[in-house]
């Protein structure tokens, strides 16, 4: 079976181009020129990335990822207008996994869609079961549970766990998370690592503002205890 | 010179207006230039002081002494008349000799006085003879038969003169009423007075301090605020005063202030607005470009020939988009550094790998290898890249980086150098500032490729240089050899392994 990738997109130019080069990939591309279409197809494709350019006419890019994750836990890939904080960072929160600032080359969007596949189906770290204090990660079913309750963390949030509990308690920089989890180089953007670290917590730790399992040490990177 | 021959010379009519004309051109030149606001100020207040003083000291004087000398007039007189009733007796008794009157007057006490009697004078003394008096006051007595009274001086002492004309014949009685006593009363108080006009002065000069001080201050304020404002931060307003005058200027510098801000952020989303907009199309293209280059070699040669050079002009206008939304974010204000401490060896090295020549030799001196740098990797980044993207379009497409200390060895590190060396023709002294410029286009920018980029490279390394407290400069090579070095100047630590 082929991948799907849904692009939403109101510039339809832009989303033919984009098409085009996509599919020269090998990839199967379902196009979406709203959020509310977007929606409606998502249901009805099951695609295996969502493409969200976050400047949309009706709902836009924000709420449409927010949507989009309340049932699902796809990878999103994010076209923001701009690389200021404020964008990129709204779009992680609202559960984009990566983004892009346009005008970008169509090779680096297959690049980030690549790494994003990729991370869907993770090596297996060997361990049935890890367990930090209240928290278990079953990597083989992709599960996590805490105090018996089964969360649901997206496929970018899980790998993020999985790495950091591949070596309990050693400090992870930055930027070898972002070389591990999302497979960018030394340039890659910080931001991600801090706001997935954020969403994170929301989820594995009793009290985020005082996180006790995934834990920042300052100046050097995030740390899993238990 | 003839012109200034005529002014000097003194015919009543030219002297006054020429002397004016001299006097005003020289405050002309004394007031704006060498005066300050200050200055002025107190001058005005002092010299205020210093008149209001002299007059009120001159009035004091005048009306001490007038008072003081008249309560001596009215004894002087009253008893110079009684004097001159004895006198005129003896005369009239021994007429034509005056000796019988003089011994008289004597035997009475009266030391000082000078009789004229039939036009021939004598008198008392050798000191207070006819020649003490002055003419006018003869003249009124003998000639016009007016009692008159007068102050003089006589050997430097101020001595009233009474005159009194004598009824039995022509002629007068003057009497001497020394002064002398009243004279100290009224050097004390005269001494007083200059005393008082000297604090009073200063005291002016000390209030126009306080007083110049405080009108200067809101020029100070506003000073302040347009320096603050030539540095970019365009927010800055003047406090509204309380003080309307102060608050016409307060307000009329706030408004060009608001009117100036609101046209650089104009020009600034013109900029910023320009690039959006081109980035939906620059999109299409580029996703376009890259499908046919995909397919490039199903094209015929010319359709190749024609598609490369799509695929290259397409790639370095996406290059200028990016500089110039970067620019106007710059001009924007709008830039937030995403700060992280940075090995700077291992971050030049891989900034290198991703760079347009990935080659690139990078030497790193022994003690840079233990030196880290504040700053934002993805940008500094960037700015590696542009120096280097420099080196390969101007620069012979050869370069090496250097990555070392300034020179001293064994002081305490601040610096570090980042230097892009290339071999291309270099860079002329009149011009390395140039190439900083926005669309730098000098003499050597016009020799260098067409090919190059949109000349903003450079100008955007300026200013990430300086958003990160560094700087960038252009000299030659070290070894002499014909090319150009790039010397990035960033703050730095050195850390114990």
């Amino acid at each position: 079976m082929g991948t799907r990738i849904l692009s939403v997109e109101d510039d339809e130019r832009i989303r033919t181009a984009v098409k085009l080069a996509l599919e020269d990939e090998g990839w199967t591309v379902d196009e979406a020129g709203s959020g509310e279409e977007a929606i409606e197809l998502f249901h009805r494709a099951a695609p295996d990335v969502v493409l969200i350019d976050i400047m949309l006419p009706g709902i836009d890019g924000f709420e449409l990822c927010r949507t989009l994750r309340r049932h699902s836990d796809v990878p999103i890939v994010m076209v923001t207008a701009r690389n200021d904080t404020h964008d990129v960072v709204a779009g992680l929160e609202a559960g984009a996994d990566d983004y892009l600032t346009k005008p970008f080359a169509p090779k680096e969007l297959s690049a980030r869609i690549r790494a994003l596949l990729r991370r869907i189906r993770p090596t297996a770290p060997g361990h049935a079961k890890l367990t930090f204090g209240d928290l278990e990660i079953i990597p083989e079913e992709g599960k996590v549970v805490r105090g018996g309750t089964e969360l649901h963390l997206t496929k970018t949030e899980f790998r993020l766990l999985c790495e950091l509990a591949q070596n309990p308690g050693s400090v992870f920089s930055r930027e070898s998370l972002l070389d591990k989890v999302w497979g960018y180089d030394y340039f890659g953007d910080g931001r991600l690592v801090d706001v997935h670290v954020r969403r994170l917590r929301t989820k594995v730790e009793a009290d985020p503002a005082n996180p006790r399992h995934v834990v920042t040490v300052r100046g050097l990177g995030y740390r899993l205890q238990s | 010179m003839t012109d200034s021959a005529a002014e000097q010379t003194p015919t009543g009519s030219k002297a006054g207006p020429s002397r004016w004309l001299r006097l005003s051109e020289w405050w002309e030149g004394v007031q704006p230039r060498r005066l300050s606001l200050r200055v002025r100020i107190l001058l005005m207040f002092a010299l205020g002081a210093l008149f209001l003083s002299g007059f009120l000291a001159a009035a004091a004087y005048s009306f001490a002494r007038s008072s003081v000398v008249n309560q001596r007039d009215d004894a002087g007189i009253e008893q110079a008349y009684r004097n001159a009733q004895a006198a005129q007796n003896d005369l009239r008794l021994n007429d034509p000799s005056t000796q019988a009157a003089m011994d008289r007057l004597q035997s009475l006490g009266v030391a000082t006085f000078a009789i004229n009697y039939r036009g021939s004078w004598s008198a008392s003394s050798a000191k207070y003879t006819n020649d003490a008096i002055p003419l006018s006051l003869q003249q009124r007595v003998i000639t016009e038969s007016t009692p008159a009274r007068m102050i003089t001086r006589i050997d430097g002492h101020p001595v009233l003169v009474v005159g009194i004309p004598l009824t039995v014949a022509d002629g007068g009685y003057f009497e001497f009423v020394l002064l002398d006593d009243a004279s100290s009363t009224l050097n004390s108080v005269r001494l007083s007075l200059l005393f008082a006009g000297f604090i009073t002065t200063l005291a002016g000069a000390l209030l126009g301090t306080l007083v110049a001080n405080r009108a200067v201050r809101p020029l100070g304020d506003a000073a302040q605020a347009a320096k603050a404002i030539a540095g970019g931060r365009l927010d800055t307003r003047l406090e509204p005063s309380e003080d309307p005058d102060l608050r016409v200027l307060a307000n009329a510098f706030n408004d060009m202030v608001a009117a100036l801000e609101a046209r650089v952020e104009r020009d600034a989303r013109f900029a910023s607005d320009v690039s959006h907009e081109l980035r939906s199309p620059l999109m299409t293209l580029a996703a376009s470009v890259e499908v046919m280059n995909s397919r490039r070699d199903d094209l015929p040669e010319r359709a190749q020939s024609a598609l490369d050079l799509l695929v290259a002009d397409v790639t370095r206008f996406q290059g200028l988009v990016e500089d110039l939304l970067e620019i106007s974010r710059f001009d924007a204000g709008a830039i937030r550094l995403n700060i992280e401490e940075l090995r700077v060896a291992e971050f030049v090295r891989h900034a290198v790998d991703v760079s347009s020549m990935p080659t690139t030799r990078v030497i790193v001196s022994e003690r840079a290898e233990r030196v880290v740098i504040q700053g934002d990797r993805r940008r500094l980044a960037r700015v590696m890249a542009n120096l280097i993207d420099n080196a390969r379009v101007h620069g012979g497409g050869e370069a090496t980086v250097t990555v070392g200390e300034p020179d001293g060895e064994g002081e305490p590190l601040a610096h570090i150098w980042i230097a892009v060396e290339d071999r291309g023709l270099g860079v002329p002294l009149e011009e390395r500032a140039l190439v900083f410029e926005r669309f730098a286009r000098g003499a050597v920018a016009g020799r260098r490729s067409s090919s190059d980029g949109a000349g903003l490279g450079l100008s955007l390394v300026d200013e990430h240089a300086r958003i990160h407290g560094g700087r960038v400069w252009v000299e030659e090579r070290v070894d002499g050899e014909s090319g150009a070095r790039f010397v990035l100047e960033l703050a730095a630590d050195e850390v114990n392994e």
